[in-house]
């Protein structure tokens, strides 16, 4: 996975321009089925869409206004619903610790599930 | 990852039992096996629609509309502005998305629902929202698409010649006069599309123009006014179309695609004739326009900058080239346009741009909350039932009285009659953001506000207040309720009334 070297995409409100928005960044593989775009940006491998549903037309501002909604609205539950927010690597270590009623409780150990990020509890 | 299914995994089929461990669809490194596993999940094929018209709707919408019918999450309602007033099942985002399931079946043809599509404002919080745009439209590139099936549906029922009484007799008129009648039985006409600008000495085309929405153009005169004298006051060259036409895109927005494609062809001409390369807009819904609706008519052949105003005069901010420095002595929110947060993403602009003005009282509500927020002026819905965008709008100024302000301010001109109107019964004045930025550079913006805001305004300059106004007007600049962090430069330990940020 490298999202170091991603740009970060223009803000929402930077001039319109056809060709700039139809012309997504160089994809980079993260997984067998994965792609990733723009930083924070991933997708699926589009040659797995290509049969019974097709994607859409999707201009680059439509792709990261919805990754930044979604940010924006993952702060938005953590403010209004989370008694603290911790990250994935404090729980990781919690669980690594031997701490009871963390993590994935159908599998056990330190590798289990795959958490990132943070996390309201 | 997919999950087994423990009965299946138990039997003997060597193509069974390569669903005994989880896999990803699709990955290259899955058992062989998995592909001789036989489709089952489809179910059988519906008999194609007999109308051609029908049968060509459904062909195109089905797969986004079974996307919401087979989810069912529903988390669109709450967001949606008419739901939140009517509680009509049959006005919700999801039956939006049922109907054309049900169409393709046969079950329903456009004149059993062509009536209940009335009931939308286009907004998009309900695809915004939804979980299949939210946490897994960017991944797939297929997201909710409830405001194009809304556009859809209504084009299917005009060309199947169903029509809403007041759409059809305003597209109409739009058809005759090129422009649409905001002023109800006073005509518009191509002849007065440039009135607002009388006196401002601005050229005709360049690389440069600046577009202005009909609303703006012949009733809230002071937006395009005050956008105009702001961009000479930075010296930024631009010019006016030689022949502006409406933009087209409340037609689209009504179903008349002929219509909304035939007036844009003429503008994008009209701008080739002028040699014309960047378009300055003001009113977010032409921004959607010319950024949605255009590069789907022309493609590659729409080369045309598009710049909104909002941003240009944020940069000239940033450039030192417009600093405000007249305090406007006013306690204030901020109504995010919905096609500017939620169908753009723009909300970082307004703020900035409300957060230099001095001696505003700054009573922020964050751009998510405010995605459940809508003025009712959209989708062409004041056209065909002006009661239920009063509803609507009466409803976002009780928010807005809730945070004590005296003004409402927004940005965006088609929100802001039905806004005016509603803040009135509140005793809250509704501005746009155009206009106070102006008022803030020392710019004595003329034009009309409208009816309403006409009145308020030679109320208040008579000395009768508005509501409170007077003894609420902090003087201190506002931080834009960011949370101030510091970063507004008020000292947070001065009291409440410090920043203005509100505490959010």
């Amino acid at each position: 996975m490298r999202t170091d070297e991603q740009p970060a995409g223009p803000s929402a409100a930077a001039p319109y321009r056809f060709a700039e928005q139809h012309t997504p960044p160089s994809p980079v593989r993260v997984s067998e089925v994965a792609q990733s775009t723009f930083e924070h940006v991933y997708e699926v491998d589009p040659r797995l869409m290509q049969e019974h549903v097709l994607q859409q037309v999707f201009p680059n501002w439509d792709t990261l206004r919805i990754m930044r909604s979604r940010h924006d609205h993952l702060a938005w539950m953590h403010r209004h619903f989370a008694e603290k927010v911790v990250t994935g690597s404090e729980l990781l270590a919690e669980v690594t610790a031997g701490a009871a009623g963390v993590g994935n409780p159908q599998e056990s150990g330190p590798e289990a599930g795959s958490i990132s990020g943070s996390v309201a509890r | 990852m997919t999950q087994v299914q423990p009965d299946r995994a138990s039997e003997e089929d060597p193509g069974i039992n390569a669903l005994s461990e989880p896999f990803t669809p699709g990955a290259p490194s899955n058992p062989p096996e998995l592909a001789d596993y036989p489709e089952t999940l489809a179910g059988p094929i519906p008999p194609p629609r007999q109308d051609p018209k029908t049968a060509a709707f459904v062909e195109q919408w089905r797969n986004t509309s079974y996307n919401c019918f087979s989810s069912g999450h529903k988390f669109c309602r709450e967001v949606c502005p008419v739901t939140q007033v009517e509680r009509n099942e049959s006005w919700t985002p999801t039956a939006f998305h049922a109907n054309v399931v049900a169409m393709e079946r046969g079950e329903l043809d456009i004149a059993d629902i062509a009536a209940d599509y009335v009931n939308c404002t286009q907004c998009g919080a309900c695809e915004l929202r939804c979980p299949n745009t939210l946490f897994t439209g960017d991944f797939y590139r297929f997201r909710t698409r409830t405001v194009d099936v809304v556009k859809a549906v209504r084009s299917l029922a005009v060309e199947s010649g169903v029509h809403q009484p007041n759409w059809q007799v305003w597209n109409e008129r739009t058809d005759l006069r090129t422009h649409e009648p905001v002023l109800g039985e006073t005509p518009v006409s191509q002849e007065r599309v440039r009135d607002w600008a009388e006196g401002l000495s601005i050229p005709i085309g360049g690389e440069t123009v600046l577009f202005v929405d009909c609303e703006a153009a012949f009733y809230r005169t002071s937006v395009p006014q005050a956008v105009a004298q702001m961009l000479q006051l930075a010296g930024y060259e631009f010019g006016l179309m030689g022949e502006q036409w409406c933009c087209g895109g409340p037609a689209a927005e009504m179903g008349y695609a002929e219509q909304a494609q035939r007036f844009a062809r003429h503008n994008l001409d009209d701008w080739r004739a002028t040699g014309t390369k960047r378009l300055l807009v003001l009113d977010p819904h032409d921004y959607i326009s010319f950024t949605e609706d255009y590069p789907k008519y022309f493609g590659e052949e729409f080369d045309i900058e598009v710049v909104l105003v909002l941003d240009l005069l944020a940069q000239l901010l940033r450039e030192g080239r417009l600093t405000p420095t007249v305090p406007v002595d006013r306690a204030i929110t901020y109504h995010d346009p919905c096609r500017l947060n939620k169908r753009k993403g723009i909300w970082a602009e307004p703020r900035e741009l409300l957060r230099a003005i001095p001696g505003l009282r700054f009573e922020d509500v964050d751009r998510v909350t405010q995605w459940s927020y809508c003025s009712g002026g959209g989708g062409g819905l004041p056209v065909e039932k002006p009661e239920l965008t009063a509803k609507i709008s009466a409803a976002r100024l009780e928010r807005a009285a809730e945070l004590d302000v005296d003004t409402l301010v927004s940005a965006c001109p088609w929100s802001e009659r039905p806004l005016s109107e509603a803040g009135d019964a509140e005793d809250i004045d509704v501005v746009d953001l155009h206009e106070l930025f102006a008022q803030s550079l020392g710019i004595a913006v003329g034009g009309s506000r409208g009816d309403v805001g006409d009145r308020r305004l030679a109320q208040e300059r008579t000395g009768v207040p508005g509501r409170d106004r007077r003894t609420r007007g902090s003087g201190l600049g506002g931080c834009g309720g960011g949370g101030c962090g510091g970063g507004c430069g008020n000292d947070p330990g001065e009291g409440s009334g410090g920043c203005g940020c509100g505490g959010h």
